[in-house]
């Protein structure tokens, strides 16, 4: 049945004719939809800026900070509750005769590592029970998405000061536990993302060429997710950030005399005539971090989603 | 200026931020005459006709000035200006009636809307608000909903339904109504029967063409599609890249074609009259014969080209399937549809949107299990659930190009996966991407940057990377320009042929399925009700539902098909 066909068979090595447009004219004018001629070059904010050489200097000081200033939580009680801006003091010190300056660079790494550390690990739970609930749905969605309603149905700071409050947990275990509740938003979040992914043709392309499941899962789904997460990632940086800061200041995970923003909050408050700077320097630090990190987070979401999927 | 009537523009430039959408362009539409604004996307027809009712994008501005009846506008103009003009004197009707009415209003209520705006306005109040909580107009605008929908033949209980609860076809009679209520003197209609099935286009069209004469408005159509603007519009302009090729009476231009790419546009537009002509001989395998060639063909092979006969199935074909029935919820896609499709044949199955064609596709791939019926691949019976379980024999191309292709991969990751799937060596993309005529540049790109015509390429290639014996398009053309729909049609016929391919192709439009198809099976509801060859079923429908669409297609042709002979080849 193969007959004469209209077309010589591959006798058009001519140049690409997909496009009626894609000629050399085509450089006037759009070529896309017409609608999508909203803002190409993201421009970035001043906020945007200045969240970004916060958080440059934070990372700085959470690398290098208990290096320069390793001595820190040295006490010397003769130069006790000294006013800021004395001379070798710039935010002067508390009632141990520490420097709030040192210790607030010394206490980065305690103030930003642990939150960094919850945000991964819960999404890498999210990741992995998001993705599998989202592209399997059935009795599999059922029982992941009841376990992240149950943790989600957990009040995150009452649960951490039992834990750390009975068990006397250390750092490292309240940042584990806070993974774990921190992670059914993450769950959702991605779940959310693969059901609205899961149909799409490109995916049952894949399907129709037998691809393992783990690889239109992994390799083909989630990078279309990646903006969800890298956004909700950086969101609960910032919320872990005020958790733990929250749980150093009520004593717990925090072994006391270290280094840290939740701990110089609880010790200044009694400092507030003495050295007023003990208490606000480490309240306004925690607070700027986190809306910093909001910032970026939202400005990283926009780009990634203007770039990649649409 | 003042003192004429209808719709003058003049000057009219769009400018976005990449530069100049449209160029300066100049119109005159008087009172009772249409003018159809035609061009490929992209070439500035929509942003013609938006600029007109000052409903750009941001970023996006218009110049130049135009006047309804007399009374001029300065463009840019600023909100108040607007406010005077649009929904007033000028009205847009949009393409998509799913998305145009509003899906939480009745039907009757977002008529009334437009009606009480009228009324305010005439009375010279700024806010419709105002008149609804007069209660003396109250009854006359409820007689003058049910006014409007007859004037669209729609029934009165449609005023209290919600749009959810009507079809494509009546949701946009009652756009129009609604677009009609405000009693415009100038209707812009952006593409306003694109959305719809085949068989209700010309039918709304016509609806829309006489309650402009009867209202003795200016229309401006936009549209891609010349099988449907031609007999019904006055005038035409030409648009390419934003600018006008070619303009002029209607039988004018589209009979006789002075612009080469108006002359394109007309060969490229698929029409069911090519089962006629030469272009089946071409595409199809009817042989240069033609027609009559064809069907001794078809008797020859054993495929007895009759109508409604099952006597055109073998299980002997490639792919050969039986009884196919699918339920969704409570409703029947599919009721028992046999198909059969021999290698290096492409079989057409034709219905409107909800004839379960697509389910059936669905179900032939292994997408969806059918609840009864096999399917039989070169004598093997399949699996009926088996999602992703046979790669090589099987394989389909979608219909929209947008999310075909998966954003984040190029090309190359695309087309290599599919390689590897089926064994064979990376080298191989070369010879895939020539496969469907693309350059070894295509292969660091990604789909965001590829055409709809390129995208529908790759996701071509990569079907045909595992070799497959069948290949299952679901209207995979539908969503393209219409050159480069001839493109992609060439392709697939191209590639019959030359990799003895079984296509399955699935349509809703006649002219594609003359182009490429040798059998056709249309399907309404969920049954076939007719089968045979091309050439048979478009020239001597037997079931009414076939001889209603092909009716349907013929009259969007027919200005064509009557001057066609030596009218546009010179």
């Amino acid at each position: 049945m193969s007959g004469q066909p209209g077309a010589p068979p591959g006798s058009l090595p001519g140049p690409p004719q997909g496009s009626p447009h894609s000629g050399p004219s085509a450089t006037v004018g759009p070529r896309t939809t017409q609608l999508r001629l909203l803002p190409r070059g993201p421009k970035p904010a001043w906020s945007v800026v200045a969240s970004f050489v916060l958080l440059g200097l934070v990372a700085l000081a959470a690398i290098f900070g208990s290096v320069v200033f390793a001595d820190a939580t040295k006490q010397s009680i003769l130069d006790s509750l000294l006013p800021p801006f004395t001379a070798g003091h710039l935010l002067g010190t508390d009632e141990l005769g520490r420097d709030v300056f040192a210790l607030l660079v010394a206490g980065t790494a305690s103030a930003v590592v642990g939150p960094l550390v919850i945000a991964l690990g819960s999404m890498t739970i999210g990741i992995v029970l998001g993705t599998l609930a989202g592209y399997h749905r059935g009795w599999l969605d059922m029982i992941i998405s009841r376990f992240s309603d149950v943790l989600l149905a957990l009040p995150v700071m009452l649960l951490a000061i039992v834990v750390a409050g009975i068990f006397d947990a250390g750092y490292w275990m309240t940042v584990a536990l806070l993974v774990l509740l921190f992670s059914p938003s993450d769950i959702r979040i991605v779940r959310a993302g693969v059901l609205e992914q899961a149909p799409r043709p490109y995916v049952e392309a894949a399907q129709m060429l037998s691809l393992s499941r783990w690889r239109i899962m992994f390799v083909h789904v989630v990078p279309n997710v990646w903006p969800l997460i890298v956004t909700n990632v950086l969101l609960n940086t910032s919320f872990a950030l005020v958790t733990l800061s929250s749980l150093s200041f009520l004593g717990l995970g925090v072994a006391p005399g270290t280094a840290d923003w939740g701990r110089q909050i609880a010790d200044g408050r009694g400092l507030m005539a003495d050295n007023p700077a003990a208490l606000i320097a480490p309240a306004v630090l925690i607070v700027l971090v986190s809306m910093a990190i909001n910032v970026v987070g939202d400005w990283f979401g926009e780009r990634l989603e203007r770039k990649g999927i649409r | 200026m003042s003192g004429v009537r209808g719709l003058v523009v003049e000057k009219l430039a769009v400018t976005g931020p990449a530069g100049a959408i449209v160029h300066p362009v100049d119109v005159v539409v008087p009172p009772g005459r249409t003018l159809a604004v035609i061009g490929e996307s992209g070439s500035g027809k929509t942003m013609t006709a938006r600029a007109l009712t000052g409903l750009l994008p941001s970023g996006v501005t218009a110049t130049g000035r135009f006047s309804v009846d007399g009374d001029a506008l300065e463009l840019p103009a600023d909100p108040s200006a607007w406010r005077r003009v649009r929904g007033r004197r000028i009205v847009l009707l949009m393409q998509d009636p799913f998305t145009s009415l509003s899906p939480v209003h009745r039907c009757g209520d977002q008529i009334a809307l437009t009606i009480r705006a009228r009324i305010a306005f005439e009375r010279g109040a700024d806010r419709a608000a105002a008149v609804r909580r007069d209660r003396t107009v109250r009854g006359a605008v409820q007689a003058e909903v049910l006014q409007r929908l007859a004037e669209v033949n729609l029934p009165a209980e449609v005023a209290r339904a919600y749009p959810s609860a009507l079809s494509g076809g009546m949701r946009q009679r009652v756009a129009i109504a609604a677009a009609l209520a405000a009693r415009p003197r100038v209707l812009i209609a952006d593409e306003p029967t694109t959305a719809l099935d085949a068989s209700n286009q010309g039918e709304v069209l016509d609806l829309l063409l006489s309650l402009q004469r009867a209202y003795d408005m200016s229309l401006i159509l936009v549209s891609h599609d010349l099988g449907l603007v031609s007999g019904r519009a006055d005038e035409v302009l030409v648009m390419r890249h934003g600018e006008v090729v070619e303009r002029g009476r209607a039988d004018h231009v589209l009979v006789r074609p002075q612009h080469e790419y108006t002359r394109k546009l007309l060969e490229a537009n698929p029409s069911i009259n090519d089962v006629m002509g030469s272009t089946a001989a071409s595409t199809g395998q009817v042989g240069p014969t033609g027609q009559a060639g064809a069907t001794a063909e078809f008797a020859a092979a054993g495929a007895v080209p009759l109508a409604s006969t099952d006597d055109s199935f073998g299980p002997e074909s490639l792919l050969f399937a039986e009884g196919i029935a699918k339920r969704y919820g409570t409703t029947q896609a599919l009721a028992g549809v046999d198909v059969d499709v021999r290698a290096g044949e492409v079989v057409a199955v034709v219905g409107e949107s909800g004839s379960g064609k697509s389910t059936l596709a669905r179900c032939l791939a292994g997408l969806d299990a059918p609840d009864a019926g096999s399917v039989r691949l070169g004598g093997e019976t399949l699996p009926p659930r088996r999602r992703g379980r046979t790669p090589d024999q099987m394989q389909i191309v979608f219909q929209d190009p947008y999310s075909t292709l998966n954003p984040v991969f190029t090309v190359e990751q695309t087309l290599r996966e599919a390689l590897r799937v089926a064994g064979r060596p990376a080298e191989d993309l070369t010879e895939l991407l020539e496969m469907v005529d693309l350059g070894p540049e295509f292969a660091g790109r990604r789909p965001s940057q590829l055409s709809g015509g390129q995208r529908q390429r790759v996701a071509i290639a990569r079907a045909l990377a595992p070799r497959p014996r069948v290949l299952i398009c679901d209207e995979s053309v539908s969503a393209l320009d219409v050159s480069v729909q001839a493109q992609i049609l060439e392709l697939i016929v191209r590639l019959r042929d030359e990799l003895q391919l079984a296509v399955l192709f699935i349509t809703h439009d006649l002219g594609v399925v003359a182009r490429v198809a040798g059998r056709v099976l249309v399907l309404r509801r969920g049954e076939a009700v007719e089968r045979g060859t091309t050439a048979d079923v478009l020239t001597r429908p037997q079931h009414p539902y076939t001889q209603l669409l092909v009716a349907a297609a013929r009259d969007d042709s027919i200005a064509r098909q009557n001057h066609d002979p030596a009218g546009s080849l010179p």
